[in-house]
């Protein structure tokens, strides 16, 4: 079984192994990139003084709180001096002169960054198959048809596949409709998406900022909350920043509570879904019923509007977002004879197909005639589903679903737009409400894949959350 | 012809609107600019509350309802000086609606009426006249923070026009929202105009974009109108249009045709949260807000006594008042004494030298102390004027520039009435003129008496003493 | 709904179809704007948008400048330049 980051640093302290060494066993893993989950991969030399500095802090028995762990990193969060393409050819010789905040406060802990991982094109996709680097490889393979190469998910898919096939230690995602969650759990490994405004969006390529949101692909639960505890911090400088005083995450997160916890299962959820998605579901139920816990059937009211509310929304935002890559400032600039031409060009060879297409729905969403009808009418059904949310919160504490619908498929299976949005269904809701949500591997399917469950908790409310999930984590015993 | 205004005041601020980069005329290309300006990737604004501020302190002088409510909403079209793709603007939810300003027109005030004020971005500069083939881009400017203020179509000729914008300016100097350099684009008028027939029905509108100076303005209405009304009698239709103006030439034409009309697809920014301003920050502003130019006026006039005329010379331009105030506050010269001699001398030389007014603020202290001089007779009026120069180029203390030039006035009755006494010697003729009712004699010997004291005899003491003597 | 004029929106978004592509996006999105059209069936109206969960920001500073930029950190991923300017061809207004 793979070790946790508190295992890591525990062997580093007591000098069983090096940083360099424990450097050098990732990277080569990630070296070899058979998945290609892997835009870049930085040389050692690049990270030569990061981990001799660790190495120190080892020595001097002061660590700092991710000292020398290898992660990787979304291409979508802006790296200093490290090129940064969000998968899109657009972006593809973008080297930033900044760094994005929460990658920041990774190298601030001692963290040290082994390459960008590939994932969908500026993070539309829920398969990874829509990256100008080609798409990634699950790690898993089908027990039944073990020749074919398995998606794994999306957007953050290369962060998923990267720290399932062990060439990183975790990867920073990020999630806007359940591109941590969803690639999480058709990898078998823990994803979680904090409450929107916990870590900031600064230096993050946007998609939709209302939606955008940061967080850590861990093998654990235990590590997902120790890189929240380093990236979950107000900043100034995202307007959409909470201020709220953070919790430790780590300290307590295998704490009892004597409080009897109450968890929703939204029925309507579960209609139609296939008996291995269901099992995941009971299965979960029985593990954790001998815990002080009750499980509730929660109707929501709102549930078949949250796709169609989201793909208005993401696509409004992402297509205003995407009009700075012009190829004017920065960015791969395409022959033209004038002006106009070098912007048409450098977009519509610079997009590919999903982003062009979601740019497409959201400028018609937003257009002349169409604004009352899609988009505002969108934002007022997303209070309604905020609201649907905050009712049933007035009832549990927590709230259990299926992270996707179905297992990992195969690259190529899913052509039509609408099937592949609808690999969201469960992630989705949370995203619009904003509420934060957690992924971890609950179990297997009939082909040997791996499933995952989500929990969803109240805003802020992420330290309960990784509590309840790391007890579900211990009785499901995925990783043993 | 009905004429509508969309103004943009480019506001005094330090900072931009969402970036805290230098809002600054005339630095190198790209000085300006950091990665929030430039539209790099992840990059978010965050409001400056300085705009906020001159935003509400505008609200207040130009009589508009303060909303507390305001939401940041992006446009979206694709032009070279708009890095991000979008300008950030206010739309639905503006923080300034339904002011006025009164205007003169001819000898009449007027009331235009003023829709509403909103917060936007500015953006950057294509510089297109170093290279045939190139446009060269500029950022500097993008981001600094614009008032567009927007009137109702109540303006009804070219001098309306300017009176307004000239009304505008003043105001938004006078609160220190904006400097009013209109050359350096600081303020610049986008101006709609349509003609109607008397009686008839209103024509179809075309916008002429960018007007930054008033001869510009005037002469871009009167071809704009004319132009019009040829179309219209010829037989043609109007189309709405968006208009460039061309200085050089004189006049109007279309900007390029779109293929598609515009669609900018305006919807609130979710990298921003709507403004929520309370009532405490309001009143805080609104202290803030000052005496405004139609309030002045009137304190001139009805409380120190300062002629119309003069008085409105003097507010005519912020800076004036800002020296007349601050000689009137650091002497105790009448402000009829120094209102007069700063629209007379005083701005004569500093037109003569070139100067700017402002410069004359540290010049006040010298300034107030030569009134004084005259004022209590120290030295004549004539010898003020004389001195004037000098004291404004900075060669000394008006007394001690009267010290060393012995120039003091000779207000010595005994000396005073030896001068005359030799004045009036073998002028028994002219003495005899005078008392035959002559008065004309008087001012002869006056002038004869100060020129014996080679101007610094006090005339009117040399006046009572005469007349005192030639009663004799 | 109505038609999709797919040339219309490709010209908002400054994009540039190939013509035996504009026919695939202009099915596509028919068919996703139709898969979002029962959003329609709901009465919003008592319903105030949402456009941020987060509905109150910290964030607003106060007037005053600061930059730790340089201006070849704008400049260096430029396409094209020109000393300290960005380089494109001449605008035709
Ligand atoms: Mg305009
Ligand atoms: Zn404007």
């Amino acid at each position: 079984m793979k070790q946790s980051i508190s295992q890591i640093k525990s062997s580093l302290q007591k000098k069983e192994i090096s940083v360099e060494e424990l450097h050098d066993e990732f990277f080569k893993i990630a070296k070899s990139n058979i998945n290609n989950s892997y835009n870049l991969i930085l040389d050692k030399e690049h990270n030569k003084s990061f981990i001799t500095e660790s190495q120190k802090r080892y020595d001097n028995s002061k660590p700092l709180p991710l000292d020398g762990i290898p992660l990787g990193i979304k291409d979508l969060f802006c790296t200093k001096g490290i090129r940064t393409t969000a998968s899109s050819k657009i972006l593809s010789n973008f080297i930033p002169n900044y760094e994005s905040f929460v990658t920041q406060q990774l190298l601030k802990d001692g963290s040290i960054f082994l390459g960008k991982n590939n994932c969908d094109e500026f993070a539309m996709g829920s398969s990874n198959e829509t990256s100008h680097f080609g798409p990634v490889v699950n790690p898993w393979k089908n027990k039944n048809e073990p020749d074919n190469n398995l998606v794994p998910g999306g957007s953050s898919g290369g962060s998923a596949a990267a720290v399932a096939e062990g060439s990183c230690v975790a990867s920073m995602g990020t999630d806007t409709g359940g591109s941590i969650r969803q690639p999480a759990s058709l990898c078998g490994i823990v994803g979680l998406k904090p409450t929107f405004g916990s870590c900031s969006r600064w230096g993050i390529v946007a998609f939709a900022s209302s939606l955008d949101q940061a967080g850590p692909l861990t093998n654990c639960v235990e590590d997902a909350a120790h890189i929240l505890n380093s990236i979950s911090k107000f900043d100034f400088n995202d307007s959409t920043s909470s201020n709220h005083t953070r919790d430790d995450y780590v300290s307590e997160l295998n704490q009892k509570t004597d409080q009897k916890i109450k968890i929703g299962i939204p029925s309507d959820y579960l209609q139609g879904v296939s008996k291995d998605i269901l099992n995941q579901i009971e299965n979960t139920k029985k593990v954790l019923s001998k815990n002080n816990i009750e499980f509730l059937d929660v109707k929501f009211s709102t549930t078949e509007y949250a796709l169609s509310t989201y793909y208005i929304l993401a696509p409004a935002e992402a297509s205003s977002n995407l009009a700075r890559y012009d190829g004017i400032r920065y960015g791969v600039r395409e022959k033209g004879e004038n002006l106009d031409d070098i912007y048409l060009n450098s977009r519509t060879e610079g997009f590919g197909d999903e982003v062009t297409r979601r740019i497409l729905i959201g400028a018609y969403v937003l257009s002349a005639g169409y604004y009352d009808a899609y988009y505002r009418q969108a934002q007022k059904v997303r209070r309604l589903i905020k609201n649907d949310f905050q009712r049933i919160f007035e009832e549990v504490d927590f709230i259990l679903t299926p992270t996707t619908p179905n297992e990992a498929f195969k690259i190529g299976d899913k052509l039509d737009p609408i099937s592949m949005y609808k690999n969201d269904i469960y992630t989705v809701p949370t995203s619009l409400a904003g509420l934060p949500g957690i992924s971890i591997p609950s179990g297997l399917s009939s082909n040997g894949l791996p499933l995952g469950i989500q929990f969803i908790g109240n805003y802020f409310q992420e330290k309960k959350l990784l509590q309840i999930a790391a007890l579900a984590e211990k009785e499901l015993a995925f990783n043993e | 012809m009905v004429i509508g205004l969309e103004v943009h005041a480019q506001l005094k601020t330090s900072s931009k609107l969402f970036s805290s980069s230098p809002n600054q005329f005339g630095s190198d290309p790209n000085e300006n600019v950091n990665f929030i300006d430039s539209g790099m990737p992840g990059m978010l604004p965050v409001l400056n509350f300085g705009c906020i501020e001159k935003a509400i302190k505008t609200g207040f002088a130009l009589n508009f309802t303060i909303n507390k409510h305001s939401v940041f909403e992006r446009k979206n079209y694709f032009y070279p000086d708009l890095p991000q793709g979008y300008q950030i603007s206010q739309f639905e939810f503006p923080i300034l609606t339904e002011g006025f300003i009164n205007i003169e027109s001819g000898q009449n005030q007027k009331k235009i009426r003023i829709e509403r004020a909103h917060l936007e971005q500015d953006a950057g500069k294509s510089i297109h006249d170093i290279d045939p083939k190139y446009s060269f881009i500029d950022l500097n400017r993008v981001g600094t923070p614009l008032l567009e203020i927007v009137s109702y179509p109540d303006l009804k000729s070219a001098d309306e026009v300017v009176s307004y914008m000239s009304s505008l300016r003043q105001v938004l100097m006078y609160i220190d929202v904006c400097d009013g350099n209109m050359q350096e684009g600081s303020l610049r008028a986008d101006v709609n105009l349509s003609i109607r027939k008397p009686g008839g029905e209103l024509g179809t509108r075309c916008e002429i974009k960018n007007l930054n100076s008033f001869k510009f303005i005037r002469q871009a209405i009167e071809y704009e109108f004319q132009r019009q009304i040829e179309v219209i009698e010829s037989g043609g239709v109007i189309e709405q249009n968006t208009m460039l103006f061309d200085t050089s030439s004189g006049e109007t034409r279309a900007m390029r045709s779109k293929e598609f009309s515009h669609d900018y697809r305006y919807f609130p920014d979710p990298d921003l949260l709507p403004v929520n301003i309370t009532q405490e920050q309001i009143d805080k502003i609104q202290h803030t807000v000052g005496e405004l130019p139609s309030q002045k006026l009137e304190r001139y006039i009805n409380e120190l006594k300062i002629e119309k005329d003069i008085a409105k010379i003097i507010i005519a331009e912020k800076e004036n008042t800002d020296v007349f105030e601050k000689i009137h506050n650091e002497t105790e010269v009448p402000p009829k004494l120094i209102a007069s001699w700063l629209v007379g001398d005083i701005f004569a030389f500093i037109k003569e030298n070139n100067l700017d007014v402002l410069s004359l603020l540290n010049k006040t202290k010298a300034i107030g102390e030569l009134l004084k001089l005259i004022l209590d007779d120290i030295i004549s009026n004539k010898i003020g004027k004389e001195i004037l120069p000098r004291v404004l180029n900075d060669q000394g203390s008006p007394s001690e520039i009267v010290k060393e030039m012995d120039l003091e006035q000779v207000s010595d009755s005994g000396e005073l009435e030896k001068i005359i006494d030799d004045a009036l010697k073998g002028e028994e003729d002219n003495i005899s003129k005078y008392q035959g009712g002559s008065d004309r004699v008087l001012g002869y010997f006056v002038g004869k008496c100060i020129k014996a004291t080679k101007g610094k005899g006090n005339p009117k003491l040399i006046n009572k003493l005469l007349l005192k003597k030639l009663q004799k | 709904m109505s038609d999709i004029d797919i040339k219309r929106i490709s010209y908002l978004a400054k994009l540039k179809l190939p013509e035996e592509k504009e026919e695939f996006y202009a099915n596509s999105l028919k068919e996703i704007i139709k898969w979002v059209d029962n959003l329609k069936k709901i009465d919003t109206k008592e319903v105030k948008p949402l456009h941020n969960v987060t509905e109150k920001t910290e964030s607003i500073r106060n007037d005053e400048v600061y930059k730790n930029n340089s201006v070849e950190e704008i400049l260096d991923n430029a396409p094209e330049r020109a000393q300290n300017f960005f380089k494109v061809p001449k605008v035709v207004e």
